[in-house]
């Protein structure tokens, strides 16, 4: 027990911006092995953290500490089974990206927005398209 | 000093003017578009203007009528109305500045991390597998992103994309982010009696036209315009209120003209300084001296 705090402190405790980058960075190669799985399949840290360690070098508990940040922000789910928990990826990467998607074009939608993202372009209507080839005409010639 | 004490009435009557009208002409006078960098100067410094000449009116009313011979009871409760007001003013901008910050901050980490652990990665270029083409940047200190779908890879020609990229890149460089993000903050504060709204659109415009005019650097405004159209083609049924549409074809009306334009520049820039310099020098420095 106490051997794992320990490490679980000295990797959040990680030099400086490369801890941190290395966090995202880990989340995303967990879910990358969840969603290889195929949908709705689980596994156990001790699954994920074999599937890991074929590329990389990383520590059991930096894997279980990665995979409980992403259940407690609801992307995995996790579930007791005998002695040990089982994560699944909550959703497919399709369908969060969709759900991300949706945001977006929701959020570049709406008139009241505060600017969180910075668009290329916002939403345009058929008079506007019309308006915008004449412009680009114009801009030919 | 002798006879009435005109400070805050200048104060407060110039702090209406850059608060109302002012924005409210600028937000017409379109010409400003084509002179985007010395336009946004004005935009900053009328805004700034505004909230220091709001704020020093109601403080020199309130040392006005405190620090007379003999102070009145009617004197009395006009400084601390002034007082009130003034405090009232800074208080809610400070207010909006911790809500917008705050929240603009957390929705930028929610979405980059939802970003990170989704989208595919082209190099420095995050690419969601969508088929509704989107081209954005996330701004950040250390962690900013420029964030495409699939669709805009698959629909846009190599120079197109490119233009797009410098642009989002640009927007990136110069943290466009900031000016949008005080302009939020005083629109939140101000909603109405105050042209907030105007200048948030106008300056939200002014934002694009600065990167699409860095983005001319390593594209022709031909693909610039063409991936307007593109990305704006591929998005219309999402929305049916199209007003913001307009600029896109502003944008592309800018596109077309860019002679130089040295005079407008100049005076805008000037016009920049006079509106923040002259005030402070005709009428707060004096009332400053005669407190002291």
């Amino acid at each position: 027990m106490r051997k794992t705090d320990r490490t679980t402190r000295t990797t959040r405790t990680a030099p400086g911006s490369a801890g941190k980058a290395g966090l995202g960075e880990l989340e995303r190669a967990v879910m990358d092995v969840l969603w290889d799985l195929g949908p709705d399949a689980d596994a156990t840290v001790r699954e994920v953290h074999g599937r890991l360690s074929e590329g990389r070098d990383v520590a059991y508990t930096t894997v279980m500490t990665v995979m409980d940040r992403l259940a407690r922000k609801g992307v995995v789910v996790q579930q007791k089974e005998g002695r040990a928990y089982r994560y699944r990826a909550q959703a497919t990467r399709a369908e969060m990206t969709a759900d991300l998607m949706r945001d977006t074009l929701a959020d570049l939608g709406s008139s009241e927005r505060a600017p969180a993202l910075v668009a290329f372009v916002e939403d345009a209507s058929a008079e506007d398209l019309a308006a915008l080839r004449k412009a680009l005409a114009a801009l030919e010639s | 000093m002798t006879g009435v004490d005109l400070t805050p009435l200048v104060l407060g009557a110039l702090a209406v003017a850059l608060a109302g009208p002012v924005p409210a002409l600028m937000a017409r006078a379109s010409r400003l578009h084509l002179t985007p960098f010395a336009a946004m100067t004005l935009w900053q410094a009328v805004a700034l203007a505004a909230v220091l000449a709001a704020l020093g009116a109601g403080l020199s009313l309130a040392t006005g009528q405190t620090l007379r011979e003999e102070p009145g009871p009617v004197g009395g409760v006009v400084a601390v109305l002034a007082l009130t007001v003034t405090l009232v003013v800074a208080a809610r901008l400070l207010l909006s500045g911790h809500r917008v910050g705050t929240s603009l901050r957390t929705l930028r980490r929610e979405h980059r991390e939802q970003v990170d652990l989704v989208a595919g990665r082209h190099d420095d270029l995050h690419v969601l597998e969508h088929d509704v083409p989107v081209a954005y940047c996330l701004p950040g200190v250390a962690h900013s992103r420029v964030v495409v779908s699939a669709a805009t890879l698959e629909h846009l020609e190599p120079a197109q994309l490119d233009a797009v990229l410098a642009h989002e890149r640009a927007h990136l460089a110069a943290r466009h982010d900031l000016v949008l993000e005080a302009f939020t903050v005083l629109h939140r504060a101000f909603p109405r009696w105050v042209s907030s709204d105007a200048a948030l659109r106008e300056v939200q415009l002014l934002v694009e036209i600065l990167a699409d005019r860095a983005a001319l650097k390593v594209g022709r405004a031909h693909d610039l315009g063409a991936a307007l159209l593109a990305m704006a083609h591929g998005r219309v049924p999402a929305g049916s209120m199209g007003a913001s549409g307009s600029d896109l074809v502003e944008r592309v009306r800018v596109l077309a003209d860019r002679r130089p334009r040295r005079a407008q520049g100049v005076a805008l820039v000037l016009a920049s300084w006079a509106v923040l310099v002259l005030p402070t020098a005709l009428v707060v420095q004096p009332w400053l001296a005669s407190l002291g």
